[in-house]
């Protein structure tokens, strides 16, 4: 293989692997805006949370990567839970500009209180150390095919659940017809409740499959942030096959434009992105219709 | 005996925009009541009024004598009542299968055997179950939009304008199959423009003029009476 078409296969695979991670929180984000009907900002500071998390069970109580994954959905789930309900909810009557306002407001308080009790340093999860493997000049680490594989089955989780199950239905319901959703009996309290557990949760299993990749800090979320945003507005806000979509395809479009452009311009591919959507097809790529 | 029965009902969106200005409606058991009467008359109002979605400042509405004046849409419906919008009646992105079990969301252990009901009662539902409800047609949709309220086996329907927009074919069976539904005992009110095949087809018609009562009787005197026919019926 040649150099440039070696560069460009890896750049295109570590592409994909960061869209896929990408995509846990942005569905996350999505599915809040389906049901929710406002961008929750306090996804950044959720991402954080559960990667701390995720940290706390993976280092301080020694518990494998998994189970990690699975403390920090909840921990983030549950947070976003209390958060929405003490904080948020009583916001949502104003409209959704004054309910997102608030969650920015919320995700800096979240986010000064880990640093309180964290501190600023970068931590790093204990994975045991593995050999990169080398195919064709491409090099492939087996912790970011294991984020990869952790990351589809959630994907697929996902939805089996809203394909399945009696809430997941409900919830596509409230996302589809919200006064028709609540004629045919569908509480909207309680599918508010569960897409703020399940959406912040995905926020916390991002964040912590972020850091897998790297180290984590106080402001782990808040840099994923545009990316995620970006995902979520690509693929069309609402739309959970979007919010994949579109992660995909941001995560490969900050991967290939190092091909010509330095890293440090690499966020500017989200800032393109949601630009060139809003000015070509404000609905997204797969248009706003949740599922 | 009155299943449904509304007293002196004020409603509207907002208490300087009451749109119900003042409205009495009573449906007996197993009956067809149609409410007719131009635009703006408040007929719409007033199911999305019985229904929970509007709160009513004054007047009283009772369901087989229990009161649901001020209660939330679900509660209602879990009550018998099943209403279904003139539009945005079904769930677009869901297939025909999944919007009928939202439509008995409220039992879910009973939706099994009453899908198989509906399912062989409107013999369209089955063919395309597995289809999107966006990709329906007018008509389709509405009987879909039926088929979802008979999901909780209502003592009472409120159907708003379920021929709107379709065929004078699709109506015409549209109308058969509510008929059809009524006597198997379900009592029916209907908000309908179309008002000669609402009168044919219902035992008691209500006429509603700017929010307020205007004629009440039977449908089939209303239908002949000669000014009603001048002034509503076009000629």
């Amino acid at each position: 293989m040649s150099p440039f078409l070696a560069e460009f296969v890896q750049l295109l695979l570590n592409g994909v692997m960061a869209g896929a991670i990408l995509a846990v929180p942005a569905l996350g984000l999505t599915a809040m805006f389906a049901v929710l009907r406002f961008p929750n900002f306090a996804l950044a500071s959720h991402a954080t949370a559960g990667a701390f998390a995720g940290y706390v069970a993976n280092v301080s109580f020694g518990l494998p990567l998994i189970p990690s994954l699975v403390f920090a959905f909840f921990f983030a789930g549950l947070l976003g839970l209390v958060s929405d309900e003490v904080v948020l909810k009583p916001f949502r009557a104003m409209g959704a500009i004054t309910t997102a306002i608030g969650s920015i407001a919320l995700t800096i308080a979240i986010e000064n209180l880990i640093r309180f009790v964290f501190a600023n340093e970068l931590r790093g999860y204990d994975l045991p150390i593995a050999r990169d493997m080398i195919v064709g000049g491409v090099r492939i680490g087996p912790q970011q095919m294991q984020n990869l594989a952790i990351s589809v089955v959630i994907m697929g989780l996902v939805f089996a659940f809203l394909t399945f199950t009696r809430m997941g239905k409900a919830m596509r319901a409230v996302a589809d017809n919200p006064m028709l959703a609540d004629i045919k009996g569908i509480n909207a309290d309680t599918v508010a409740r569960i897409v703020s557990f399940g959406g912040m949760g995905l926020a916390g299993l991002g964040g912590m499959l972020i850091g897998l990749d790297t180290s984590i800090d106080p402001l782990t979320g808040f840099r994923a942030m545009l990316s995620v945003f970006a995902a979520a507005v690509v693929g069309g806000l609402g739309s959970l096959p979007g919010a994949i979509v579109g992660a995909l395809v941001v995560g490969i479009g900050e991967e290939l434009c190092l091909l010509v452009l330095s890293p440090s311009y690499r966020s500017a591919v989200g800032f393109l992105a949601i630009l060139l959507v809003l000015v070509l097809r404000p609905r997204g790529i797969l248009g706003q219709r949740a599922y | 005996m009155s299943v449904l029965s509304v007293s002196g009902l004020v409603a509207g969106y907002s208490a300087a925009d009451e749109i119900l200005k003042q409205v009495d409606f009573d449906l007996a058991a197993g009956e067809i009541a149609c409410i007719i009467g131009p635009n703006g008359a408040g007929k719409s109002t007033l199911l999305k009024a019985i229904a929970g979605l509007i709160r009513s400042s004054k007047g009283s509405i009772t369901l087989n004598g229990e009161p649901i004046g001020g209660r939330a849409p679900r509660e209602i419906t879990r009550l018998g009542l099943a209403y279904v919008p003139q539009e945005h009646n079904v769930f677009p992105s869901m297939s025909i299968v999944e919007n009928l079990e939202m439509g008995g969301y409220v039992e879910p252990g009973r939706v099994a055997s009453r899908m198989d009901n509906v399912m062989q009662r409107f013999p369209v539902l089955q063919r395309k179950r597995r289809q999107a409800a966006r990709t329906l047609s007018g008509g389709e949709r509405q009987i879909l939009a039926m088929g979802m309220a008979l999901m909780v086996e209502p003592k009472v329907l409120l159907l708003d304008e379920p021929s709107a927009g379709l065929s004078p074919v699709a109506a015409h069976r549209l109308f058969e199959d509510i008929r059809a539904i009524n006597r198997e005992g379900v009592a029916i009110a209907l908000v309908e423009q179309n008002a000669s095949d609402a009168l044919d087809i219902s035992d008691r018609a209500y006429i509603l003029v700017d929010g307020r009562n205007h004629r009440t009787g039977v449908a089939s005197q209303i239908a002949n009476d000669a000014e009603i026919r001048r002034v509503f019926l076009g000629g």
